[in-house]
């Protein structure tokens, strides 16, 4: 095809051409490069807002009347009743009753004042009643108490049981309870393994289920965790359900059941409503058709904002890098509307040797073709290297400007993340390709449209 | 009238006006022409006469607005672009004032170009290069076949573009004043180079010039005035 052979003789012989292919090339890796970070930093931050949450909370109205056998009552309240129930569902991976309220932390003793003093914002805390080994079957807990940790006594003495005897602890009368703290709370605080602290919350009415008087009541650090969520870590306290349920009474034995699925991404959607109706014909939840399902949520429902926030950055940078991509295919009209003019007499000489007007137009959408094929490639090949290998490039580049580029400090993660999307390069690629394409077909056009007897006078 | 003396263009009644502002200036008012098989014509007039127009017709370049260009018997401009893009390979051999060489190809490859355009390839195409290289080394370019058309003199160029003009063997070749750019010694030894291939190949040659001298050499000069043909005068020439 003649086309193809005149095409690459041009694009050869003239050294603009490779500024199209040159922006094409750059638009391509750097907008798969950018999709890369903005997917390792999704991929991340989901997995870090995950933290030890589990794929499903069920949150019962606890204090509202259900219809159940045809009677209206308070729902059932029993941990092995609901957990029977829940762990019959095939579905289900584990299962964790939770006796969750919220209290204020304050440090025992003179380090009160100075605590209170400097980290009196941070004293709201949740505080969550568990059984350690329903618990290791729904979230990452186990692994959370075992990680390294650079103060080694922060750790608890027994991964396995948790809020079991703690060497070295010699109370002066009654043993206190034990608290599970995360190890940033407890860096904060200046808590560690063995001090004491001090727990201030309000009590229910058991009739009426509303805060009734102030309590406080002091605990002992049993040790600490580190989940992924600096967010969690800084705000949970973990402690034994009974001591809870205990602490708290209103004939409850929890207040959330923590679920984890056997195939989260695939039953989510199906679980929640096989449990929903299987809880509600139980009595533990109320009518599905009435809530809306709403007593059962995933993960995802509690961090949906800050989740629809990062893909929404992502789909955001995405558009306007795409603009990179038009000045690129901008480049490609340019430089072959120039080309088309400096070459109006080899038009006029090609159609009275015998071009057609298609030919014509071929031969110059041919070198757009060579353009987009060229630039493309080698921007996919650079794209995907430089994703791969973005921290030893990053780490080059500091070494070399002498600052750190990646402010490691900035992100709870000590890497730039990427993840390489097969659907998202393919998209760009193609996006590419098909906008130099574009670009290439009004000049290419054009020099189809020329009088060739204008072209053979054109000197 | 027999295959073999039928013309090899016939020119019938062809007019062409422009648009020069507000008004329609007529070129040509009509013009008739046939051009016999091997013919040797020159067509000859002052700056502005129509000869330039009415050749990018015969070449198929431009359209008339009325009457009819017949090639081989084909009413050309009846044709739809792709028949007359193919008449202007195989049946017209152009060769232009100013060469009209592509740069980015050298001179072998500028010889092969009309049979590209032809669609040859693989060992159709090896034999087109065979045949150009061989009508080059005969028109003495033997050693500027890898040449690009800056590295070349212009007779050289001008012998190029005539290897190229005949590489599909046209029976009608068309040469817009071909040695209009040459020095005097040069354009003799092109036309004489135009003449030899003529008398060897056998095809018609339409020649358009303001040289008396070349046109001494044509046998058929027809003189053009004003968009029409005012005179057309037969020399037999001894080939």
């Amino acid at each position: 095809m003649y086309q193809t052979f005149l095409s690459f003789r041009y694009l050869r012989a003239r050294p603009i051409s490779w500024i199209g292919v040159a922006g094409i090339f750059v638009a391509v890796a750097a907008l798969i490069l950018i999709l890369s970070i903005m997917s390792g930093f999704l991929a991340e931050t989901r997995s870090h807002l995950r933290g030890s949450l589990s794929d499903l909370l069920i949150q019962p109205h606890l204090d509202r009347n259900l219809m159940h056998e045809g009677r209206s009552i308070l729902p059932k309240r029993d941990v092995p009743g609901i957990l029977e129930v829940i762990l019959a569902d095939p579905l289900v991976e584990g299962a964790s009753a939770h006796y969750t309220w919220y209290g204020m932390l304050a440090a025992a003793g003179r380090e009160r004042m100075q605590s209170d003093v400097t980290f009196g914002d941070l004293a709201l805390v949740k505080l969550v009643g568990i059984d350690p080994t329903e618990e290791g079957t729904v979230s990452s807990l186990r692994e959370d108490l075992v990680r390294d940790s650079l103060i080694s006594d922060e750790q608890v003495a027994d991964p396995d049981d948790p809020f079991g005897p703690i060497p070295g602890y010699e109370p002066d009368g009654r043993p206190l309870d034990k608290v599970l703290i995360g190890e940033q709370l407890a860096r904060f605080w200046g808590l560690r393994r063995g001090r004491t602290l001090e727990l201030v919350t309000a009590v229910l009415d058991p009739e009426t289920g509303s805060p009734r008087e102030a309590v406080s009541r002091s605990f002992v650090v049993a040790g600490t965790f580190r989940s992924k969520n600096n967010e969690f870590d800084l705000s949970t306290l973990y402690l034994p359900r009974s001591v809870m349920a205990d602490w708290f009474g209103s004939g409850r034995g929890f207040t959330d059941v923590a679920v984890r699925l056997k195939d989260y991404e695939g039953t989510k959607t199906e679980a929640q409503k096989s449990l929903a109706n299987k809880l509600h014909e139980a009595g533990y939840l109320h009518d599905p058709e009435i809530t809306g399902g709403s007593e059962i949520r995933t993960w995802e429902d509690f961090q949906r904002s800050m989740l629809a926030a990062i893909e929404n950055e992502k789909g955001l940078l995405g558009i306007m890098l795409s603009l990179v991509l038009l000045v690129a295919a901008f480049s490609v009209f340019a430089i072959l509307s120039m080309l088309v003019q400096e070459k109006r007499r080899d038009i006029g000489v090609l159609c009275a040797l015998g071009a057609t007007q298609w030919g014509v137009m071929g031969t110059f959408l041919m070198i757009g073709l060579w353009e987009a094929l060229l630039g493309t490639l080698l921007g996919l090949a650079a794209g995907i290297w430089s994703s791969l290998n973005i921290n030893a490039i990053e780490q080059a580049l500091s070494n070399t400007f002498g600052f750190q580029i990646f402010n490691r400090e900035a992100y709870a993660f000590d890497h730039i993340p990427t993840v390489i999307e097969g659907s998202g390069v393919a998209a760009i690629v193609i996006g590419a390709f098909a906008a130099s394409l574009i670009a290439a077909a009004l000049p290419a056009w054009r020099a189809a449209r020329l009088n060739p007897v204008e072209g053979l006078r054109h000197e | 009238m027999s295959e073999t003396n039928s013309p090899i263009l016939s020119v019938r009644n062809v007019r062409r006006a422009f648009k020069a502002g507000e008004r329609n200036l007529e070129v040509l008012h009509g013009v008739n022409l046939d051009v016999a098989p091997r013919e040797r014509l020159c067509l000859m007039g002052s700056s502005g006469a129509g000869k330039t127009t009415l050749l990018n017709i015969i070449g198929l370049l431009d359209r008339p607005d009325e009457g009819q260009v017949i090639l081989k018997g084909q009413d050309a401009w009846a044709l739809p672009n792709s028949g007359r893009a193919g008449l202007r390979n195989h049946t017209l051999g152009f060769v232009f004032q100013f060469y009209h060489l592509l740069p980015e190809l050298n001179a072998l490859e500028n010889t092969t170009l009309p049979a590209r355009l032809a669609g040859a390839r693989g060992a159709r195409l090896r034999e087109f290069r065979e045949k150009a290289e061989k009508s080059l080394i005969a028109f003495g370019l033997g050693e500027r076949l890898t040449h690009r058309p800056g590295k070349l003199s212009g007779g050289e160029q001008q012998r190029v573009a005539i290897a190229r003009a005949l590489l599909m063997d046209p029976p009608l070749l068309i040469a817009d004043e071909p040695t209009g750019n040459l020095d005097r010694t040069t354009g003799d030894r092109v036309l004489n180079l135009l003449f030899e291939e003529q008398q060897k190949r056998d095809f018609a040659l339409l020649l358009v010039t303001h040289d008396q001298r070349l046109a001494q050499r044509c046998e058929r000069v027809v003189h053009m005035e004003d968009g029409l043909i005012q005179a057309d005068s037969v020399t037999p020439i001894p080939h």
